[in-house]
């Protein structure tokens, strides 16, 4: 059986588009699928670092899809999950070196080899965000909640409908203390600004910043909120039922908030 | 600081979050009303096409254009009627 191919976008950049994109590929992995995560932001490439890669890289996505190399040489193997896979970005390379139908002929052949793909497209609706959605079977769009996020999702999720794609909707980086005082939208003000269906909600947290410095996926760790929360929304990619969406609350249970008083937290 | 308490207990307190939605749902439909030149020109010629076939009008002296407010945006179409078209049976 074809895998999918799922690409992640956002138009604005700095949402948390790379974290959504090496979270959810590596929640999925950890579901039992073979995942490979192929970093589309030519020139100016992140996942590397972020997946604690960067040391391994030795060819990449435009040398694959420029037949200078097999995909086998391209794909890295993660350290600490089983069955993640990571095609990094050139570095040196101009945007414009790839062609959407060279795209078209390497994901066509990923999709043979993984259940899943995940393409990390780059800020912008350029070439490189074009050359990312073109084999896409599904699509996620990241936002934060704020005017200029969602302005620039609901650019990107126009464009997504016009190519066929029914894109979801990850709300990032949501604050409930703050969205409790009407400082910040709240989600259900950015869904129905945006009119378009939920993927997950995923709270602010600064566990995500800690586990890029460190090269770790934020996924492997329980005590992350967002972590959690990209691994809600992965089971339900998987297409799992009965994992609801959980709104992010600020309010914590009695124990914890003893716990912490006392320092053991 | 007493307003600010009397505020807080009627909980007329303004949320800025309420701004933002408002901004963003107007900026949206007028990101979408940004057509361009050649799109217009064709509902330009659609539009006199249908109004043709009721009425004779001017279509040198029509013009059309989106009107932006505050609250709403309109499409303005403008033409000066010279005849009513008999209705052919």
């Amino acid at each position: 059986m074809e895998g999918k191919i799922i690409v992640v976008t956002s138009g604005k950049g700095g949402v948390g588009k790379t974290t959504a994109t090496s979270s959810i590929g590596a929640a999925l992995a950890l579901e039992g699928n073979r995942v490979a995560i192929v970093d589309m932001d030519i020139g100016l490439r992140n996942l590397d670092v972020v997946m604690g890669l960067e040391n391994r890289i030795v060819f990449n996505i435009v040398d694959v899809v420029l037949e200078r190399c097999k995909i086998e040489q391209a794909t890295i193997r993660d350290r600490r999950i089983d069955n993640l896979f990571l095609i990094p970005a050139s570095q040196s390379d101009n945007k414009d070196v790839l062609t959407t139908a060279g795209v078209e002929r390497v994901a066509k052949e990923l999709r043979k080899q993984f259940d899943y793909v995940i393409m990390d497209s780059p800020a912008g609706i350029e070439r490189g965000f074009e050359n990312s959605i073109v084999s896409a079977n599904e699509a996620l769009v990241v936002c934060t909640p704020d005017v200029s996020a969602v302005r620039d999702a609901d650019r990107v999720i126009g464009i997504l409908y016009s190519r066929s794609l029914t894109p979801k909707l990850i709300v990032n980086r949501i604050e409930p203390a703050r969205v409790r005082r009407g400082e910040m939208l709240s989600h259900e003000d950015v869904v129905e600004v945006l009119a378009i269906e939920l993927a997950g909600l995923v709270p602010m947290d600064d566990k995500v910043l800690i586990s890029s410095n460190t090269g770790t996926p934020l996924v492997l760790q329980n005590d992350s909120k967002a972590g959690q929360a990209f691994r809600r929304i992965a089971r339900r990619l998987n297409g799992e039922e009965n994992v609801p969406i959980e709104v992010p609350t600020d309010k914590t249970n009695m124990w914890s908030k003893i716990s912490r008083s006392f320092g053991l937290k | 600081m007493l307003s600010g308490l009397l505020k807080r207990f009627t909980g007329q307190k303004k949320k800025s979050k309420d701004d933002a939605k408002k901004r963003l749902q107007f900026s949206l439909i007028y990101d979408k009303l940004e057509v361009n030149d050649t799109t217009l020109i064709d509902l330009q010629n659609d539009i006199v096409d249908v109004i043709s076939k009721y009425f004779e009008i001017d279509r040198e002296a029509l013009e059309l254009k989106v009107k932006r407010d505050d609250n709403v945006s309109a499409l303005v179409f403008n033409t000066p009627i010279l005849h009513v078209r008999r209705k052919q049976a």
